[in-house]
């Protein structure tokens, strides 16, 4: 099952970019990504936040993404399609990151504003639902055949980012309730150190004092937004590798629908 | 002939590498053709510890710093300063606290840890330190108050209630909250580095306060009987000051540290002038108090400032700080060098200061005020210890009485200056210390400590900790312009280490330090020498001292 991929890209054969290719598709995207852009540019011109800016832009784009995976169904089937789909929004929940590093490191902007260009989803719940989406779908994914050695690290990697996600929404539940015993609203308790970094768990426990673990770069010392810029890489890394090789093998029996 | 060659070749490859990584520890100022100062020498042996309980004994004292309020607002929650010093001549350290809404004491030591109190008129004061001001023998007694200028109770060494007279600071006419002591220029006398607390101005005076163009950071150099002015900035927000060589050129400078995000201010001495300047590459957001000293026993002084920054990240603590670090976030920009915890500044082989609190684990210790160095175990390293607490309406009004209840932490050195809490000290008081100061206050050689709390009674902490040896030590400059010699720096050779100290009018957050040097020995330490290096550029070498002793050392001229 070979789709209709673009010349350059069948002459450079890269199995991934079967997933990603538009097709048909190809110039309602182009158009799609350019009035998004302009929409995005005079919203912000008109006073909008980035983040709202940036949310419309990517509402603009669902429509026509959402065609191309309707064809990519009935060309390589719900596992492959899924596969793809994940490709793409965690690659865009991988660039919010990067956005955030960007904020951070380059723009220097302060840490609680540097949030992504969709700020407003940079919140607990949302990290916390997204990670463990992420962790099912790959599940699923292993389940409906696309298996690989890097589907396995990836499910590794997934479900131990999804944990860390899970101890930093207990504790950010915790200190709401704890708030809420207080009397005190309107405070966010987003942001609270997690399990690795900078005054998290592993930094600060009893159990690592003076321990190689205390001495590893960046394991107790990486600041959140760094922490998490890397779980984000490595794990689209890993699904990209993953994605890679599978479509490298080209169709096989029981992913179809 | 041909063993010796190669032993010089390896030497001096040896030599080569080390120099070449950077790994050769920067020079200790050693210069021999220093002019030799004779001294005097009086000693007293140290009085055999009465109890022995491996940590501290708290004992309440006849003094409670309050606020005035019912519940402390911000300004007035931050409490005042403590002192140590001998005020009567008698060998013994007399216990100075500075109060808010009321009087301060001066707790005359009768010895055993016994006070007799003294009122002194002094209200709305924040620092106090023991500064022998007009040079005649006799130690006095400075304050900094809220909104009038610096105080100077001069003792007159009459006994009784005519003991002190009071009067401003000649031609001192600012408002100050943080001041220090030391000799600047080298001429041999005091100098004096006073700052303000803007903040605490402008809401007193109000815009007015600013319109006057605010009040800021001051030295003042002392010349004859009077004070001559020289402005070094127009604002600041100094809860702390440091006076300390930061450049290497023997030469002190100046450290403000600032309060409320704004950045500390550092004046390095260069020639007769000052260069502002910022040798840090990270430094902290709320500097509340500032000390230095040998922590690792190489020669050099180590800096420590401490913030605010919860020791637990449990839930229940980070409820109780969350609404207010919320409430006093700062958009610092991610290259900004300040950062809302404590820092340890190492000076590196290069000659760089670096922030090594995280790494050493002394980066929070809680809303923390004043932080000193002292040998409190006596093993020859220099233990921490941060006095801790917060009572403030409008700030923390979502807990009981608007207080946020935090321990003093103390952190025992490890050995080359890596620390970790020392709950078995007992030392954790959580009545919201603010001024605090170390001492030896019962004649036994080990280091006491007196915490100045807000809004309950102030504690000495009785020293139990037995088993090692101390040696203090009390230089005296009798005749000269210092005569507490503030700024001699001894050194104290042992077998196998070196220990220094410098004698200090002031530091941490608003506490004055008595005027001499503890140094805990080691069981089985013995002792090399002991070097001073006066405050004129003398040196004089002590041999033949044993520990367990009161050294009393006066140079003459």
């Amino acid at each position: 099952m070979v789709a209709a991929t673009s010349p350059r890209m069948r002459r450079l054969h890269v199995p991934l970019w079967e997933l990603l290719d538009p097709r048909e598709h190809g110039p309602a995207m182009a158009w799609s990504a350019a009035l998004a852009l302009v929409a995005a540019v005079l919203v912000r011109a008109a006073g909008w936040p980035l983040w709202q800016a940036s949310a419309l832009a990517v509402a603009m784009m669902v429509p026509v993404f959402g065609a191309k995976w309707l064809a990519d169904r009935r060309r390589f089937g719900d596992a492959v399609t899924v596969l793809g789909i994940l490709v793409v929004l965690q690659g865009f929940h991988g660039l919010e990151h990067v956005a955030q590093w960007i904020q951070y490191h380059i723009l220097r902007w302060p840490s609680f504003i540097s949030s992504g260009l969709i700020s407003a989803a940079n919140a607990e719940w949302v990290h916390f639902v997204w990670n463990w989406a992420v962790a099912a779908t790959v599940a699923w994914l292993l389940w409906r055949g696309i298996r690989n050695r890097w589907m396995w690290a990836l499910l590794a990697w997934s479900v131990a980012h999804g944990a860390e996600h899970t101890y930093m929404m207990v504790r950010y539940l915790q200190v709401l309730d704890e708030f809420r015993a207080l009397g005190v609203t309107g405070v966010s308790a987003q942001g609270l150190p997690g399990f690795f970094g900078r005054d998290g768990w592993l930094a600060t426990s009893p159990l690592t004092q003076d321990s190689f673990v205390c001495r590893a770069p960046g394991l107790t010392t990486a600041v959140r937004l760094d922490v998490h810029f890397w779980w984000n890489i490595g794990e689209t890394t890993l699904l990209l590798v993953a994605a890679h090789c599978r479509m490298r093998r080209g169709a096989l029996p029981g992913e179809g629908a | 002939m041909v063993r010796w060659r190669v032993r010089w070749a390896g030497g001096l490859a040896v030599l080569l590498l080390l120099a070449a990584c950077g790994a050769m520890p920067a020079p200790t100022v050693v210069t021999d053709d220093r002019p030799p100062a004779p001294v005097q020498l009086r000693t007293a042996t140290l009085a055999t510890p009465t109890a022995c309980s491996a940590g501290f004994v708290p004992h309440a004292l006849e003094h409670t710093t309050r606020s005035g309020a019912r519940i402390a607002a911000v300004y007035e929650s931050n409490g005042a300063g403590v002192a140590l010093g001998d005020l009567d001549g008698d060998g013994r350290d007399e216990v100075v606290l500075a109060n808010l809404a009321g009087d301060a004491s001066l707790l005359w030591n009768r010895g055993a840890l016994r006070f007799a109190r003294q009122a002194l008129p002094v209200t709305q004061a924040r620092a106090v330190a023991v500064v022998d001001v007009d040079a005649d023998g006799r130690s006095d007694l400075v304050f900094t108050r809220r909104f009038e200028k610096p105080l100077w109770l001069r003792n007159t060494g009459v006994p009784g209630a005519a003991r002190f007279s009071a009067q401003p600071l000649p031609d001192v006419n600012n408002t100050f909250y943080s001041m220090a002591w030391a000799d600047l220029d080298d001429d041999g006398d005091l100098d004096l580095v006073a700052a303000s607390y803007d903040a605490e101005q402008l809401k007193h005076q109000g815009q007015i306060f600013t319109q006057r163009g605010g009040i800021g950071v001051f030295v003042y150099w002392r010349e004859g009987a009077t004070f001559r002015a020289e402005r070094l900035a127009t604002a600041a927000e100094a809860l702390a000051i440091a006076l300390i060589d930061l450049d290497g050129d023997g030469q002190r400078d100046i450290w403000i540290g600032n309060d409320f995000n704004v950045r500390d201010q550092i004046w390095l001495r260069v020639g007769s002038g000052w260069r502002a300047g910022l040798p840090l590459d990270s430094m902290t957001e709320n500097t509340m108090s500032l000390d230095w000293g040998d922590i690792d026993n190489d020669g050099q002084f180590e800096i420590f400032a401490s913030d605010m920054k919860p020791v637990d990240k449990d839930v229940a603590t980070m409820a109780r700080w969350l609404p207010m670090m919320k409430k006093m976030t700062r958009p610092l920009t991610s290259d900004d060098p300040q950062h809302a915890e404590n820092t340890l500044q190492v000076r590196g082989a290069d000659g760089r200061w670096r922030d090594q609190a995280y790494e050493r684990r002394v980066d929070s210790s809680g809303w923390s005020w004043s932080a000193k160095f002292g040998d409190l175990d006596a093993d020859g390293a220099l233990d921490l210890l941060v006095v801790n607490g917060m009572i403030a309406r409008g700030l923390f009004d979502h807990l009981p009485g608007a207080e946020l209840v935090e321990p003093n932490m103390a952190f025992r050195n490890r050995g080359a200056g890596s620390f970790a809490v020392a709950h078995e000290w007992r030392l954790g008081a959580t009545a919201s210390g603010r001024g605090m100061s170390m001492g030896d206050l019962d004649g036994d050689g080990d280091l006491d400590v007196v915490v100045n709390n807000l809004e309950a009674p102030a504690v000495v902490f009785e020293n139990q900790i037995c088993g090692a040896q101390h040696l203090t030590v009390a230089p005296r400059m009798p005749g000269s312009a210092n005569p507490l010699a503030v700024g001699a720096r001894l050194t104290l050779r042992l077998a196998d280490t070196t220990l220094v100290r410098e004698v200090r009018a002031i530091s941490g957050y608003l506490s004055g330090d008595p005027a001499a040097v503890h140094f805990g020995l080691p069981p089985g330490a013995v002792i090399d020498t002991l070097r001073i290096d006066w405050p004129d550029g003398r040196v004089s070498w002590l041999h033949d001292l044993t520990p367990g002793q009161h050294l009393q050392i006066s140079a003459t001229s």
